[in-house]
């Protein structure tokens, strides 16, 4: 499954790329959103407060790329929609459990991390535009840091508790 | 005017359990409404009752989170009173196929132009995890503690069965494939049907999770499906609850004319037959 609708990366611009970045950023920053609010309703605190930090950190690297965009061609049309992108670096809906530990929401980011990862090096094997090429050799290797990251704060997470945590949830009858 | 999925997105949160199925088909929901491009205020969402019969409030099109297996009546009712709509439906298997079994087949051969998304999540997960129609042979749940001795329906035969002129059968675990599916059902002129294995994170089986679709879910247009032919659909649908096929089943290449249009063509021969306004009124005056 393609995570990409109608995007030719044989014929991306520079425009067209940081555009794309843009996108991918503020969809992983609503996905995270939602999440988290998930997450509150359902009294699970930890990870919706984790997931704030995400929606912070996808925030910043918008900020970011915007700018960028906003040096190199100011107000230029977008060329690219958020309909052409689905789940580049967001994660998947069904990552999130009531009840989560604050270790399984950074397991989730990690692996959203890898997945935006593997998007990037897999379009380099198309993409021509030399400058476009740099930008996403660039952005695969900050998924790796960002990977990083989230692996440090793995570390210092505290283990999860002895009895798992679906077991406060109601469970289907088994025999 | 251009229309964005966010725009469909209403202030209300969804209050299904996280990691629920239904999320996706909502999302798939908001961008497949985006595609269609037509505003919010001229989209009605009518379900029944169960968790993904909340859908129609988490969108900013008109709403009506209906009676328990009603929605497919009203939705038939609102679309012939109003025909300019864009009408969807939805609800769960229980709603569609329980509670409301009996309304899907004069849906069905009526043929007004409305989408039908059933998800379907082969538990009642409103109610805690009952037995739902869908449920397969076997499913162990707080109706069936020793298993299910019922074999299941099956939707996607029963839909074509009564001559449903388009069915498709999606997951959220391929939102884009999912969103491509609604899209194509929305503007099919006629009643489009669309089943979405919609897992229920909480009292669904394991095997019916979102990462067992990831693995096991084929699509059918890789299957060399032909989605024009009934009788290849017939065949395929049989395979409902023992693999995961995604995609269109069947699309009438012919649509026939739907419930809306054969109202409007009776009207106007009617019209075109009728006494003038006066002589109707002569006929109740004594001379």
């Amino acid at each position: 499954m393609s995570p990409t609708r109608n995007v030719d990366f044989a014929t991306l611009t520079m425009k067209e790329a940081l555009d794309l970045a843009i996108l991918i950023e503020e969809e992983a920053y609503d996905r995270y959103s939602e999440l988290a609010d998930q997450l509150t309703q359902h009294d699970t605190p930890d990870a919706a407060h984790f997931f704030r930090l995400m929606m912070a950190n996808e925030a910043k690297h918008r900020a970011a790329f915007a700018e960028h965009r906003d040096v190199l061609f100011a107000d230029a049309a977008c060329g690219v929609t958020r309909a052409m992108i689905f789940d580049v670096e967001a994660p998947d809906y069904d990552e999130a459990r009531a009840f989560m530990t604050l270790r399984a929401a950074l397991e989730t980011a990690l692996r959203a991390e890898q997945k935006a990862h593997a998007f990037f090096v897999a379009a380099l094997a198309r993409v021509t535009d030399p400058t476009v090429r740099t930008l996403f050799e660039e952005l695969a290797a900050e998924e790796i840091a960002h990977q990083e990251l989230v692996r440090r704060e793995l570390a210092k997470a505290p283990p999860d508790a002895a009895i798992p945590t679906d077991a406060f949830a109601d469970e289907p009858v088994g025999e | 005017m251009s229309v964005a999925a966010k725009d469909f997105k209403s202030d209300l949160k969804p209050i299904w359990c996280p990691g629920c199925g239904d999320f996706g088909v909502l999302q798939a929901i908001y961008r497949s409404l985006a595609a269609i491009g037509r505003p919010a205020h001229e989209i009605a969402f009518i379900s029944g009752i169960g968790c993904s019969s909340r859908i129609p409030g988490y969108t900013t099109a008109y709403g009506f989170n209906s009676v328990h297996g009603r929605a497919l009546p009203i939705a038939q009712g609102l679309k012939l009173a109003r025909p300019e709509l864009l009408v969807l439906a939805a609800g769960g298997d229980g709603d569609g196929f329980s509670i409301g079994g009996g309304h899907v087949p004069h849906a069905v051969r009526r043929n007004d132009d409305l989408t039908y998304i059933v998800m379907d999540n082969q538990t009642y997960g409103l109610t805690k995890g009952q037995l739902s129609p869908t449920a397969p042979q076997g499913l162990h749940t707080v109706t069936s503690a020793y298993g299910s001795l019922e074999l299941p329906v099956n939707p996607l035969l029963y839909v074509l069965a009564y001559g449903a002129v388009f069915v498709a059968q999606g997951s959220p675990a391929d939102i884009a494939g999912l969103t491509e599916m609604i899209e194509a059902a929305i503007r099919y002129p006629g009643f489009a049907f669309v089943n979405v294995q919609s897992p229920c994170v909480t009292y669904g089986d394991e095997s019916q999770q979102i990462k067992v679709h990831k693995a096991v879910m084929k699509k059918l247009a890789d299957l060399g499906h032909d989605p024009t032919s009934r009788s290849q659909a017939l065949e395929r649908a049989q395979s409902y609850g023992s693999e995961l096929l995604t995609g269109v089943y069947f699309c009438d290449p012919d649509p026939p004319p739907t419930l809306g249009a054969r109202v409007r063509e009776r009207q106007e021969k009617m019209m075109a037959a009728a006494k003038p306004r006066a002589q109707i009124l002569d006929t109740f005056v004594q001379h």
